[in-house]
């Protein structure tokens, strides 16, 4: 892996499966329903029924999950050649991740487990449910990964050549665009000010993050600067991204960015295993301030949008079960807005950092300056993806209310894949996340810093700041 | 990196003791207070522009 030559990076495939998703859902738009056959679990009682196309398609369930799953592993295998993987391999591995995935997230779907409202519960004959919705079945994916990545380590190294959660849960981010631009046309207001107050926020969790985590370590761990520097970027900022931007913004060896990226994302997985269900405990009244404060606290782009989207799906149904039903994709999409402009910013920190150790700290030979394009070369490309599709239908449908409409359908086929997406990111981490590496020589000290950091400051913190600017704001209630 | 992984507990162990430079307390200080400024401001900003 590490010494295969990668002709194209992770960010840009990410944009090239994303729009070719996206654009195959806009044909819905001028009549030609291009993926309505894109299989989706529904609320099932009877198994027979668990499986539906998405839109208005004559094939039945096991047809289109068949032609889903196909879709989906052309995408990956066009996206494995161009990575220059082995593409049998990596066929037969995403093959497995995929079905047993997908059977995670059919099982979340079981309506004793999904059902919110007494009103589903008496349409499907139950007398309880435990309440968690569909979105369970992320979980259960998760924690299924995370059984196979410690129980049965042999297996899980063996399917990590498929197991990608950034590529995953970056082409969500790409496709789930989309979905953001119909409902920001839809509420402009809201929309303007979800992004101006992610904004903010994202600034002050840097600015103070950062500065705290890095004193921290150096002084009260005493760590050096070339450990302490990725460590806070790590711990504050954006997990292995930033820590490996960092890392290589003051010139550490590629080992200290590997051992704080572990670190990352063993804590990202013990973050999305408790933070959704503290906030859903807590903040069920304030949605977008438990969505701003996933897209703070949790590290790494797959597990802090998926904490947003478990959060919205907890809060959601405690909302339900209230009677207040919120328009769906909002709280995950505040999530999504707040981490994305902190992927943004790695750039614009590493450059800075480097400006400090190359001019004050170390400073480089002649020839050896620092380049302005580093700030371009660190951007998280996949934010372009993201960023075309939220414009190209944000635009479309401000030109024309007619179009809201078969936008709105359109972008609900692209949402099946963003969905699957998802999945596949909740159940990578699980099986990235090894956690034997906590007792491994020399890291206790890292994870002493890392837990100190993150669950005694980081975790609140971002809490206080997605409180302050996102206090009182509320999802639209959904119509119809 | 297999060969640089045993002694990580080691170089964490005996990993000799850097003083905070003037420039690093500069950058730490600069950090917070211009968070503590930019506070009050976007917050301002926040309420002024979507009440």
């Amino acid at each position: 892996m590490g010494r295969r030559i990668e002709r194209i990076n992770e960010d840009w495939l990410a944009v090239a499966i994303g729009l070719a998703v996206f654009a195959l859902s806009l044909g819905a738009v001028v009549g030609l329903d291009l993926l309505g056959w894109a299989a989706a679990p529904k609320t099932w009682i009877d198994i027979d029924k668990a499986v539906q196309p998405a839109g208005a398609s004559p094939l039945g369930g096991v047809l289109a999950l068949i032609l889903t799953y196909g879709f989906v592993l052309a995408l990956m295998l066009l996206g494995a050649a161009a990575l220059g993987a082995n593409a049998v391999r990596f066929a037969v591995s995403f093959t497995i991740i995929y079905w047993l995935a997908y059977l995670c997230w059919v099982l979340g779907n079981f309506a004793y487990i999904a059902v919110t409202t007494p009103a589903d519960m008496e349409k499907f004959g139950i007398g309880w449910s435990l309440r968690l919705t569909g979105e369970s079945g992320y979980l259960i994916a998760l924690i299924l990964g995370l059984f196979i990545a410690n129980g049965l380590p042999g297996f899980a190294r063996w399917l990590s050549d498929a197991a990608r959660p950034e590529l995953f849960i970056k082409t969500a981010i790409v496709i789930l665009g989309g979905t953001l631009g119909i409902k920001a046309a839809e509420q402009l207001g809201l929309a303007s000010s979800v992004m101006f107050r992610g904004l903010a926020a994202i600034i002050e969790a840097y600015l103070i993050y950062w500065a705290v985590v890095y004193f921290v370590a150096r002084k009260w761990f005493g760590f050096s600067r070339e450990w302490a520097a990725p460590l806070a970027s790590g711990i504050s900022i954006c997990g292995v991204s930033a820590a490996i931007a960092t890392a290589a913004a003051i010139r550490a060896r590629p080992m200290v960015a590997v051992m704080v990226s572990s670190l990352v994302v063993i804590f990202a997985m013990v973050e999305l295993l408790i933070l959704p269900f503290i906030a859903a405990a807590f903040l069920s009244h304030e949605p977008m301030v438990a969505a701003a404060w996933m897209g703070l606290a949790v590290k790494t782009d797959g597990a802090a949008v998926a904490s947003g989207a478990i959060t919205e799906a907890l809060i959601y149904a405690e909302a339900a079960a209230r009677g207040i039903t919120y328009d769906r994709g909002w709280m995950v999409g505040t999530t999504t807005t707040v981490k994305i402009f902190i992927d943004i910013f790695i750039g614009v920190w590493a450059f800075i950092l480097a400006y400090i150790w190359t001019r004050h700290i170390e400073p480089r030979q002649n020839g050896d300056g620092l380049r302005t394009t580093e700030i371009w070369e660190r951007f998280p490309k996949f934010v372009l993806g993201f960023v075309a599709t939220f414009l190209i239908v944000f635009v479309i449908a401000l030109a024309s209310e007619a179009y809201q409409k078969p936008l709105s359908a359109a972008m609900n086929e692209a949402n099946v894949f963003r969905q699957i997406f998802f999945l596949l990111t909740f159940f990578a981490i699980g099986l990235m996340a090894d956690l034997r590496k906590l007792w491994q020589e020399g890291i206790g000290r890292l994870a002493a810093v890392y837990v100190m950091c993150l669950f005694g400051f980081i975790v609140w913190v971002g809490l206080i700041i997605s409180w302050i600017f996102f206090h009182g704001v509320q999802p639209p209630i959904a119509s119809g | 990196m297999a060969a640089e992984e045993p002694n990580i507990g080691k170089e964490l162990r005996q990993m000799p003791a850097e003083p905070l430079l003037p420039v690093e307390k500069k950058l730490i200080g600069w950090s917070l207070g211009v968070g503590a400024v930019l506070l009050v401001i976007l917050v301002w900003a926040t309420e002024a522009l979507f009440p």
